[in-house]
């Protein structure tokens, strides 16, 4: 392989630049390897963090060729075959410190907030110097989140985060979700409802953090699934959940959606009002909201919502067991790939 | 190639150009539409925050419309109803714990899901099915010479990437490829895989506005002079939207949004109009007067 530019950010917040090394390195080489490398025979100023070096501490978590990732997991053949170099950036969303390094503080305090711990029933003390033992199929409803390593690659990758400060962030919640489905918690409601009307609704649902996720813990799915509990417990008190009832209603009635209504069953009469100006802008290029008549065969509609719409079991919403970590499987940006799009970024 | 043709709600509504556009690029390239007045809404991921089983159901009646037809390839036009249907296929593999119940759901309307229906949104089929890049180039009759284009691909045709099966969910090049392939540039920049604002325009609008108005910055930033999008959703964050964006971040954009056949259509040289690039809140005429003569396909 020719030698590799990785160019790396260097400085902090108020002052940055960044500073191109030239590396020979064997192209399945750990990007956290050749950054020690370069640290050690090039720059020993170069500032990083990282412990374990094998996916486990969670330490060294920063952005290569833009995506959120640890660099102990990330080899260096799949990213310069696409781009050509690597650039290396400490994690969005957070403060840098020095070159590579950030203040995670900003994370730290989401992940409190959570309250990460049990909370146990008052009416149901935890059993004293036993175990309490839980089945296996509750065990399963934690899903993948037990694995999360805290390493903030979800929370760097986040566009939810990086535009509102109300957002918990992706770790956060996934961790939520997995106090709230512990049977030996007993603060179900109230967790839900702490969430339910501000942080939750504010999920974009890009999956971003599903990819950058190094154990496979699949926030976005978890929030989706917390938004299902907290209106099955809450019921739909602000706009986010009543988007979602309102979809659900207006497929019934006529198949397709019926974008009017749809406003106005989310945002209420005084929502539907204050839209009036973008309708007749619309209206002025000829994009009518003038709705079309129900699909055919609506009626079969009704039926799969007598069937189904119902108490929903958190076990339905599962689906199969058994795909595996992420980090050994092959990168969908290997080989063959064709050279990145326009010029340099 | 013959495909059920899914458009979604909002190429049937607020977005009809979006419709036009694809019934006019459709023949040209080769592709046979066939209508089916009984598809519904995919529920655009919303409907999976009310109840999952049921959303699943309403996609799987959808994939069983086409099946039930013989044809193996269902075409969207929208990156989300795309996640939907391609999501669908995946929780119904034979494991799955759900498949059961929306298997007898979907008996009670004498219908059954088999799994033999592929959704592909009309990007895809372009580069997977229809020859890639090289096929399309031998079809543009009117290259888009020099002018700079921003791919926004909408985040549901991308990921998660080991659902929906297709390029790299955040560096990918499928759209580039397209459009270099029409003659224009493509511009590169992080905001093409990222997220439009759109789920949250009724949740917290300043900040999907925000959202988007900082999308169309960065495209801007890095030189485009259009953005071109295969999801009607993000057409809506970045072109209806495009004002109170603007606002948002500080700018007055003026970033002519195209849909995807929008853009195909133009090189294949349809006339603005019939594509519906007279509907658009931002113009698009600033593109107009820069299109070439047509000419016959190389």
């Amino acid at each position: 392989m020719p030698q590799v530019p990785f160019e790396i950010y260097r400085g902090d917040d108020r002052q940055f630049r960044f500073q191109t090394y030239l590396l020979d390195v064997p192209e399945d080489t750990p990007i956290l390897t050749a950054l020690l490398r370069i640290r050690d025979e090039i720059d020993p100023t170069l500032t990083l963090r990282y412990s374990c070096r094998q996916a486990i501490c969670g330490s060294c978590a920063m952005r290569v060729n833009g995506k959120s990732r640890l660099a102990c997991l990330t080899m260096v053949g799949p990213e310069f075959r696409r781009r050509g170099k690597l650039r290396v950036e400490p994690m969005a969303n957070q403060p840098v410190l020095r070159d590579l390094v950030v203040d995670q503080d900003p994370f730290w305090q989401r992940y409190r907030a959570i309250r990460p711990y049990l909370i146990p029933d008052p009416a149901r003390p935890m059993p004293v110097g036993q175990v309490n033992p839980m089945t296996p199929a509750q065990v399963d409803q934690f899903r993948e989140t037990p694995r999360c390593i805290a390493c903030a690659s979800c929370y760097s990758a986040c566009p939810a985060v990086a535009a509102d400060p109300a957002f918990l962030g992706p770790m956060a919640l996934a961790k939520l979700y997995r106090f709230v489905v512990d049977p030996r918690d007993g603060a179900y409601r109230e967790r839900l409802a702490q969430v339910q009307n501000q942080s939750l609704w504010l999920c974009l649902r890009c999956n971003l953090c599903v990819e950058a996720c190094p154990k496979d813990v699949r926030p976005a799915e978890r929030i989706v699934d917390l938004k299902w509990m907290a209106n099955q417990e809450i019921g739909a008190r602000e706009e986010g959940s009543r988007h979602a009832l309102a979809f659900m209603t207006n497929i019934r009635e006529g198949g397709l959606l019926n974008e009017t209504k749809l406003v106005r069953q989310t945002l209420g009469i005084w929502g539907l009002l204050s839209q009036i100006p973008k309708g007749l802008a619309m209206m002025r290029r000829g994009r009518s909201l003038s709705r079309h008549p129900p699909i055919t065969d609506r009626e079969q509609l009704d039926v799969l919502y007598r069937e189904l719409d119902g108490p929903e079991d958190l076990q339905h919403r599962l689906r199969p067991p058994g795909r595996g970590v992420k980090g050994d499987a092959p990168s969908p940006s290997t080989p063959g790939n064709p050279p990145p799009p326009g010029g340099s970024s | 190639m013959k495909v059920a043709y899914y458009p979604g709600c909002v190429a049937q509504e607020s977005g009809r150009e979006l419709d036009m556009a694809t019934r006019k690029v459709a023949p040209l390239l080769g592709l046979e539409l066939v209508d089916f007045p009984n598809f519904s809404c995919c529920g655009s991921g919303f409907v999976d925050e009310a109840n999952l089983t049921l959303n699943t159901a309403i996609n799987a009646r959808n994939l069983a419309i086409a099946e039930r037809a013989g044809l193996s390839t269902i075409m969207t036009v929208c990156s989300t109803c795309q996640g939907m249907l391609q999501l669908t296929r995946k929780r119904l593999e034979p494991d799955s714990p759900l498949k059961e119940r929306v298997q007898k759901a979907l008996a009670q309307i004498g219908m059954s899901y088999q799994g033999q229906a592929r959704p592909k949104h009309l990007l895809q089929i372009v580069v997977e099915d229809l020859g890639g890049a090289e096929a399309l180039r031998s079809r543009v009759r009117r290259p888009l010479t020099g002018l700079k284009v921003g791919a926004f691909y909408g985040c549901h045709l991308l990921r998660p990437h080991d659902e929906m099966e297709f390029d790299d969910p955040e560096d990918p090049h499928a759209f580039e490829d397209v459009i270099r392939a029409l003659g224009a540039e493509p511009v590169d920049y992080r905001g093409r895989v990222l997220c439009c604002g759109f789920p949250i325009q009724f949740v917290k609008p300043r900040t999907a506005e925000r959202i988007a108005g900082q999308q169309i910055q960065d495209a801007k930033r890095h030189g485009a002079e259009a953005m071109s999008t295969p999801c009607p959703l993000c057409h809506i964050s970045l072109d209806t939207y495009q004002k109170e964006a603007g606002r948002a971040v500080g700018e007055d954009l003026q970033m002519p949004i195209l849909h995807f056949p929008q853009l195909v259509g133009l090189a294949l040289g349809l006339d603005p109009v019939s594509l519906g690039l007279d509907r658009h809140l931002v113009s698009t005429r600033s593109l107009w007067s820069r299109l070439g003569p047509i000419g016959v396909p190389r």
